[in-house]
């Protein structure tokens, strides 16, 4: 009973100290060189996040500011909880977070927005405590991309159709669908092959690869494939290589140079498209300083890198910011990307 | 000659074969790309893999028990040994990859063997269960991502016996010379069905474990063997995806699993064990690799290709069960041997 009432005493004691320590949100103003923005990706190894650490780097760099990366080890929505925690307790002035889990991330970042931190998310549409969420693009947007990049490379004209991971994936079809919005609207010698127009790849490269080889048995007009999944245009461009028809179907997508590279120096595969974790980097940051400047954010943003310098409100919200966040690679300049 | 016709009749491969041929008539008539050099090699190299998978799960089958775990021990045997090749900057021939491969496949299979075999546990549950702890490894232990192959076995993955060209498409199709490895482990695996005292013990053990422990088969040791060497298949099995995939994926074998169990029983392996050939189970195989491969060539649309795929495995597995049901209804005409073990097909051939 005694130690009850001892610990719920320093219980007391302890928050009440906290309350006064950090006034009530309100934060001594610093100056711009003594600013902490901390970034926290999901996973500190994964090649994505290290290249994400990158940008973050060229942004310190960039404007003399302490922007720094410090992540959980390994994908962990509670050791992410672990690290913000921590960087609160280091008195950072801004969190740029990628939440593992963004609902298992609410309590701790309103707690780090409480006591006046700046707090940015990305990949997290949905989150609650956060003052602006940064998208790359919008999903449709990028499919249109992907069929820009597509079209040039069948010259303009043919006939084409679109690949998905699976049916039911609900990013993979909305690029897609952009995709065939964009050849509708801009290029009317592409036309979509009515009988199959969207085949499933089962997010695995040996079925893309498999499934490519019967189209092009089936369709011989078929002129191009427009793949979503990552493992789309490598699979295709292999079925491409093997039954010789280099030069005559062409395949776009999202592709990893990890995996396409053999493809995008022999030429099979001219173009893949992506977003580039270093940039996202970079962006989060940039936002980061804005606020902490007081700087307004309205439609049109400039974050000062392209893809990010027109950044708009998603309709009907005032947090979530995209931008046209894309990247295409090919065989010039694949070597800058590591994944 | 009666009563081989009358034989005939109640064995599993002539319908499967008739499917087989029927539905390769349908996709040639929706097609006209079925009965082409280019379409047939294009099936022998989808079916090298599943085919060599397909053995092994053939022989646990057979032998009363169900694994699960093959896939796992794939891609757990193959993504070590693209590790230590590429860590070692290995370039000398592939042969060494199929060693390490076929060794820790082994030891994995081993690892079955004893808690099947040693500690009796349900085969089901224990290579539910491996399945995970090797899955596990890759991912927790070793933080697997994809991986570029070392370049033995991109060479050996390009490698081709012949082109098969299709002038009317100008379209080509190499033979992957993985196909090779299917026949050696399909010969090596008839002989020992066939000829050996090992290969009655599968099938006695299938048949019956307590008439078979009887009949004097070492139990304990025959299933040793059988989950060594499915691990060995395993192991080598994942060597040769990762070369003709010219990557190292550490989790796309997952799910196969359940193809290769359908194309088995629909190939007539009796899933309580001590029935099964190793004819039926390619013609099965053969029968699941055109099917996965021509749903586009068939013209089915791709929201209605699983409704189809799904038909054709309960019709296929349907007529399988009713051919069994058929046989143990008139035990005495079906087996020349009184005993129920050794009971089975390739012994009344």
């Amino acid at each position: 009973m005694m130690l009850k009432k001892t610990l719920l005493l320093m219980l007391v004691a302890c928050t009440t100290f906290a309350v006064f320590a950090n006034g009530e949100g309100e934060r001594q103003p610093k100056p711009e060189s003594e600013w902490k923005i901390a970034l926290v990706p999901k996973d500190s190894t994964n090649a994505w996040f290290v290249r994400m650490e990158v940008g973050v780097k060229e942004f310190a760099a960039d404007s003399g500011l302490n922007a720094f990366q410090k992540g959980p080890a390994k994908t962990d929505a509670a050791m992410q909880v672990q690290v913000i925690q921590d960087l609160i307790a280091q008195d950072v002035d801004a969190l740029c977070v990628v939440p593992v889990d963004p609902a298992a991330l609410e309590p701790v970042l309103g707690e780090a927005m409480d006591k006046g931190i700046v707090v940015v998310t990305h990949e997290a549409s949905f989150q609650e405590n956060t003052m602006y969420d940064i998208e790359a693009f919008n999903n449709a947007d990028y499919g249109a991309f992907i069929m820009d990049n597509l079209a040039k490379a069948m010259g303009g004209e043919g006939e084409y159709t679109t690949m998905v991971g699976h049916v039911t994936n609900a990013s993979h079809n909305e690029w897609a669908d952009g995709g065939v919005a964009r050849a509708a609207e801009a290029y009317p010698n592409i036309t979509l092959l009515d009988s199959e127009p969207r085949v499933e790849s089962e997010d695995n490269m040996e079925r893309a690869y498999e499934k490519a080889k019967e189209l092009f048995k089936k369709y011989p007009n078929l002129k191009g494939v427009l793949g979503t999944s990552s493992k789309d245009a490598p699979g295709v461009s292999r079925a491409i290589e093997e039954m010789g028809l280099k030069d005559k179907v062409f395949v776009a997508g999202t592709g990893l140079v990890s995996e396409c590279r053999p493809f995008l120096e022999s030429g099979t595969l001219q173009y893949i498209t992506l977003w580039d974790p270093k940039d996202a980097g970079y962006a989060m940051c940039s936002l980061a300083a804005k606020i902490l400047r007081g700087e307004e954010v309205a439609d049109g943003l400039d974050l000062g890198l392209p893809g990010y310098e027109n950044m708009q409100f998603a309709p009907g919200s005032d947090k979530v910011l995209i931008g046209s966040g894309w990247i295409v690679m090919d065989k010039n300049n694949m070597d800058e990307y590591n994944f | 000659m009666n009563t081989t016709l009358q034989k005939m009749s109640r064995r599993t491969e002539p319908y499967i074969l008739g499917a087989i041929i029927a539905l390769s008539l349908l996709i040639q008539a929706r097609s006209g790309q079925f009965f082409t050099g280019n379409n047939l090699v294009d099936l022998a190299r989808s079916m090298t893999v599943p085919g060599l998978f397909a053995v092994g799960a053939m022989i646990v089958i057979v032998s009363g028990g169900i694994d699960v775990s093959f896939p796992a021990i794939a891609s757990l045997s193959m993504y070590i040994t693209t590790k230590i090749l590429l860590a070692a900057d290995y370039s000398g021939p592939v042969i060494l990859a199929y060693i390490i491969g076929g060794v820790l496949g082994l030891l994995m299979g081993l690892f079955n063997g004893v808690l099947i075999g040693y500690f009796r546990f349900p085969t089901l549950v224990v290579t539910l269960g491996t399945s995970s702890l090797f899955i596990g490894i890759m991912q927790g232990v070793l933080a697997a991502r994809e991986l570029p192959v070392p370049p033995a076995m991109f060479d050996h993955g390009t490698a081709k016996l012949f082109s098969a060209y299709n002038t009317q498409l100008g379209l080509s199709s190499d033979m992957p010379v993985q196909i090779l490895l299917l026949v050696a482990v399909l010969a090596v695996t008839a002989f020992l069905l066939r000829s050996t005292m090992l290969g009655r013990g599968i099938y006695a053990i299938g048949g019956d474990e307590v008439s078979a422990k009887r009949a004097g088969f070492n139990v304990f040791g025959t299933k040793m063997f059988i989950y060594g060497y499915v691990g060995v298949i395993a192991g080598i099995a994942g060597i040769a995806r990762a070369c003709m995939m010219r990557n190292a994926h550490p989790t796309n074998l997952q799910g196969i699993e359940m193809i290769i169990i359908a194309a088995v029983v629909l190939g007539g392996t009796r899933v309580t064990g001590g029935v099964g050939t190793l004819t039926g189970t390619m013609f099965g195989m053969a029968l699941m690799t055109i099917m996965s491969n021509s749903l586009i060539l068939l013209g089915i649309p791709t929201y209605w290709q699983k409704v189809f795929t799904g038909a054709i495995i309960i019709i296929g597995t349907g007529v399988s069960a009713r051919q069994a049901m058929a046989k143990r209804a008139k035990p005495r005409k079906a087996s020349p041997s009184p005993s129920k073990a050794p009971q089975s097909q390739e012994a009344s051939k």
